[in-house]
């Protein structure tokens, strides 16, 4: 250990450098909290499946619902024949419109037009519309 | 080439910023014996700094209806990450903030720093500290919880001893006959927009008049004389003192650690020492606790209004303090700043430190 006396300019460094360091911990570790705090919370509340009363959907008529969070459709094309879509445009997140008169989804956005297997029928849409298991459980239709 | 140097040239020769931050920095000089007493104002800028970003933070997820607040509040402290841990350091620190603003104005008035060249310091210092006092009055009815709802119901309710306007007033501060959704409404949006705003356009001004005027020297040792007044603006100078970067600046950065290891140690620790158990249900407007009072920084108001007669008595006692210690640059005019020079003035501050402090614990007992 040398015995040449620190002056203050010296001390005042090393304070300023330790005080940085524990600036920088406190940072640091504020920060994890910080980043949880604001991430979307996972409230272990949605629904693997959806059950939807079989009697709300009539032949030729589109149900909008919410499933995981995100908005989806059921409908029956033809009596007995059930099909659940994501009502999410695949262009740019827009949700799709039921049109009745020509059995047909339309997105008010950019008119984007999807057939009742959710295909693309025309407009900007790259990919059709995600399809989701269909089950019918007595007077139910379980969704997922 | 070196990066940081083509990058400070390039800004000096557009804003002249080495010039700039000499004369705010390395080149600006303050008094060589400076306490750590004058750190509080940076303890204090470092202190609100956190309650802004723990305030910003706390609005991601509060929603400020009646039916809605206290079950956001819950789910922040119970389901958010972290949640109550942000919750805490702006509960405890809104009221450390109240220390520090205290301690601050007891050091100025006791080394006679609030007077002449610097009224307009201490009078904006001391509306500061009194929009502390609102801003942790209007912070307290947000939670909506039972200790909110009737803390505010009181504290609304004694400005109905004012004459001809008390009840109006009442009625004005609520916006409504009592406590409710539009009491909320207009407490939310002066704590988190109104009060802000009014907050940091006096600690600009505040700051200004500081480094204007120049810092005052301590009032101690035998090389201390009182500064001469004269009749145009003068600058005070402190030739041979240290500068303010980086002698101070880490005496003041070392004090800030020293209050932020408080903050985290009450919050960690004791943070119910400011979240009484009235404060953990829900408001019910039918239903008024036992014992409800007041804040610790209100207790002196409470039971001022508690001793005197009439609740108008009171008020006007109160309203008296405060307008004498708003005043009281104007009144004190002689330039004596030490406190051995001033025996009355310190009997005086002494004897009203300890007036409010047993008003305040005569508050909390009685």
């Amino acid at each position: 250990m040398s015995d040449t006396p620190v002056n203050a300019k010296q001390r005042r460094t090393f304070l300023g450098i330790i005080l940085g360091a524990i600036g920088a911990v406190i940072a640091g570790a504020f920060s994890w909290p910080l980043f949880r705090f604001l991430s979307p919370i996972d409230k272990g509340g949605e629904a693997e499946q959806v059950r939807v009363d079989r009697q709300q959907i009539k032949v030729g008529d589109a149900h909008f619902f919410s499933y995981q969070g995100r908005p989806a459709v059921l409908l029956q094309p033809q009596a007995g024949e059930f099909v659940a879509l994501s009502a999410v445009c695949t262009h740019l997140g827009c949700i799709v419109k039921w049109v009745d008169d020509s059995q047909e989804f339309l997105c008010p956005c950019h008119a984007g037009r999807f057939s009742t297997a959710g295909q693309v029928l025309g407009g900007p849409p790259p990919k059709p519309l995600t399809t989701y298991s269909v089950t019918i459980d007595g007077n139910d239709i379980l969704i997922g | 080439m070196n990066l940081q140097k083509e990058a400070m040239d390039w800004l000096d020769r557009r804003l002249g910023v080495r010039e700039l931050l000499h004369s705010n920095l390395g080149g600006y000089l303050l008094p060589r014996n400076t306490n750590i007493w004058y750190t509080l104002g940076a303890v204090l800028m470092a202190m609100f700094g956190l309650q802004f970003l723990t305030g910003i933070l706390l609005l991601v997820y509060y929603v400020p209806d009646t039916e809605k607040a206290f079950a956001s509040v819950t789910m922040i402290m119970n389901e958010v990450p972290y949640g109550w841990l942000l919750r805490y350091l702006h509960v405890v620190g809104s009221n450390l903030i109240m220390v520090f603003l205290l301690l601050h104005m007891l050091s100025v008035l006791f080394m006679g720093s609030y007077k002449r060249p610097r009224e307009l310091t201490w009078l904006s210092g001391f509306i500061i500290l009194n929009l502390g006092f609102v801003f942790c009055l209007t912070g307290y009815l947000l939670p909506w919880s039972q200790l909110s709802f009737w803390a505010t119901t009181v504290a609304t309710d004694a400005s109905g001893a004012i004459p001809f306007i008390g009840d109006y007033l009442i009625e004005f501060l609520r916006g409504g006959p009592s406590v409710g959704e539009a009491t909320l409404g207009r407490f939310f949006a002066l704590h988190v927009m109104g009060l802000p705003m009014a907050f940091l356009g006096l600690v600009g001004f505040h700051l200004f008049c500081v480094r204007r005027i120049g810092v005052s020297s301590p009032p101690f040792g035998e090389h201390y004389r009182p500064t001469e007044l004269t009749q145009s603006f003068h600058h005070e100078e402190h030739p041979g003192g240290v500068p303010f970067h980086p002698n101070y600046t880490i005496k003041e950065l070392s004090m800030v650690f020293f209050a932020l290891a408080a903050l985290v140690a009450i919050t960690f620790y004791a943070p119910w020492m400011f979240i009484p158990l009235d404060a953990l249900e829900p408001a019910d407007p039918f239903s008024t606790p036992e014992h409800i009072k007041p804040e610790w920084y209100f207790l002196w108001a409470y039971q001022t209004l508690k001793i005197f007669p009439s609740e108008l008595l009171g008020l006007a006692s109160q309203g008296a303090a405060m307008g004498f210690l708003a005043m009281l640059p104007f009144l004190d005019r002689s330039p004596e700043r030490r406190p051995s020079k001033r025996p009355i003035f310190v009997t005086l501050y002494l004897l009203g430190i300890l007036l409010v402090v047993g008003l305040s614990i005569w508050g909390h007992y009685s």
